[in-house]
């Protein structure tokens, strides 16, 4: 493998630093990001999808429910996320790096890797790179929202290095300075080790990335199949996956069999403001998440074949089933009917539910057959109409009426908005 | 304090630097003078680009929505310290 030069950039406690640039008074106090804003002041119902960087050293952690975080931080300030200003931001940043490299991975909402061997040349030249997209950062958006870099041979070992120093770190590996780098985190530390991973590497009598490489590679391969096989290079230091360059990324998909490759599933869930016995509630929710699903159906120009309805009942035990479609189909009315039937089957009347899901799944692309009856003809006359008017004027252009009471709220994710979904 | 509203104002900007920085909204009846531009932002509504800016006087911050087809202003947040 050539010697490759890769950042990796981490915007620092991404949203709560967002929101204390845009609030002076929010700056130096722990704050927590909230997954949506919800009409419940308390928001009881509500988890921390950031906490600021005076927050974290309180305790508070992400993922924590607000509850939880409140009794350990009674003076936290709950802070209702705004999705679409990170997503704004996100996509500025991303375009800030792309002045100085064309081959940048964003890899989450508030990380992204850039290979920037041809324009760094050597390590002062990507330190140099490293500081000036700092500096740039800082003039676009003021000093609160700050970036931890990493650079390293690798997009592991960048990530790895830009993660040992937050906030506002700058870290680099230099390529015979990898195994000694490695040996310093712990197993955790490293992308695609996980909690329950870390436990099993533990089982194993496996606690360090010495004792990965001193491992033999076929029996890690005999019990992780090809994890083992990335654990073991990863253990070295080693990591064969490129950054493609959108110019690249449009040749290999030119030259390929399968020009486009569709998502696996489409879907979405939502925990309601209350738990609820009421299925009329239930029901309503179920359409409005039924006619998102359906309005990416057909925004992307996607049929589905399945479907699958989840619900979370208040004790958090799950429930889930699924049944394919008559025909492919692309209509919220009739994904809500199949899911609806589903729901009548598997919901247990004696609980109350806390979210309701939906999600539809082998997807490929194409467009619904015109329609035998005059009645269906029409329903399909007016959704090509509604989808007119809301590419014009947004999401919130129209409703149903029997959902003009129930609205479905934009949640912060590390991962996606849900606003661009 | 800390409320979601989306009140009509009206707003003295300059046009500056390539910038637009707003620096006097009338609310209410009440004249506030924006001390600090803190963040600009964009989002579609459609087809239509609104513009956000997060500014804030001695004791307030203020979310302001510019609408760029209407050209019409709003106060859409507003959190006050203490």
């Amino acid at each position: 493998m050539d010697n490759r030069i890769y950042l990796h950039i981490d915007m620092n406690s991404y949203f709560a630093s967002v929101e204390q640039q845009a609030n002076p008074f929010l700056r130096g106090k722990p704050i927590a990001i909230t997954g949506k804003h919800s009409d419940d002041p308390e928001q009881t119902r509500s988890v921390v999808t950031t906490a600021s960087i005076e927050a974290k050293r309180l305790g508070v952690k992400t993922a924590m429910s607000t509850w939880q975080a409140k009794r350990i931080c009674p003076s936290l300030i709950l802070y209702p996320g705004d999705p679409e200003k990170y997503a704004d931001i996100t996509h500025r940043f991303n375009a800030i790096f792309q002045e100085f490299t064309h081959n940048v991975h964003q890899f989450s909402v508030d990380e992204s890797f850039l290979d920037v061997t041809e324009q760094a040349k050597d390590s002062l030249g990507a330190l140099y790179i490293a500081q000036t997209i700092r500096e740039r950062l800082k003039e676009e958006y003021g000093a609160w929202i700050t970036a931890s870099i990493g650079i390293g041979p690798t997009k592991l070992m960048a990530k790895l290095a830009g993660e040992s120093v937050k906030p506002n770190g700058l870290t680099i590996v230099y390529p015979d300075e990898l195994l000694s780098f490695i040996d310093t985190r712990p197993l955790e530390d490293l992308c695609g080790i996980g909690p329950k991973m870390h436990q099993r590497l533990n089982e194993l009598g496996l606690f360090t990335f010495k004792d990965i490489r001193a491992c033999d590679p076929t029996y890690l391969q005999e019990t992780f199949n090809s994890y083992g096989i990335w654990l073991y290079e990863s253990a070295h230091g080693k990591d064969s996956s490129a950054i493609l360059s959108s110019l690249e990324k449009s040749v290999f998909t030119t030259n390929s069999s399968s020009t486009y490759a569709p998502p696996k599933s489409v879907g979405h869930s939502y925990t309601l403001p209350h738990d609820t016995h009421d299925p009329l509630e239930i029901k309503r929710y179920l359409l409005a998440l039924s006619d998102n699903v359906a309005w990416r159906l057909r925004r992307d120009g996607l049929l589905a074949r399945r479907v699958k309805l989840t619900l979370r009942y208040s004790d958090f035990t799950y429930t889930s089933q699924q049944k394919l479609f008559q025909e492919p189909l692309a209509d919220g009315y009739k994904i809500f009917q199949n899911a609806w039937s589903i729901l009548k089957q598997i919901y247990c009347a004696e609980e109350s539910v806390r979210l309701v899901g939906v999600s539809v799944s082998e997807l490929f692309q194409g467009s619904e057959q015109q329609p035998l009856f005059l009645e269906d003809r029409k329903r399909s006359a007016l959704t090509k109409a509604l989808d007119t008017i809301q590419r014009r004027y947004g999401s919130s252009s129209w409703t149903r009426a029997t959902l003009l009471h129930t609205k479905l709220k934009n949640r912060s994710s590390g991962f996606h908005f849900d606003h661009e979904q | 304090m800390h409320t979601f509203i989306h009140d009509p104002i009206d707003v003295t900007v300059s046009f500056s630097q390539n910038k637009i920085l707003p620096k006097l909204i009338r609310w209410n009846e009440r004249d506030y003078k924006i001390e600090t531009v803190n963040l600009v932002h964009t989002t579609r509504e459609g087809n239509k680009r609104i513009f956000y800016f997060s500014v804030s006087d001695l004791t307030n911050y203020f979310k302001l929505k510019l609408d760029s087809e209407y050209l019409e202003w709003y106060l859409v947040e507003l959190y006050t310290d203490g």
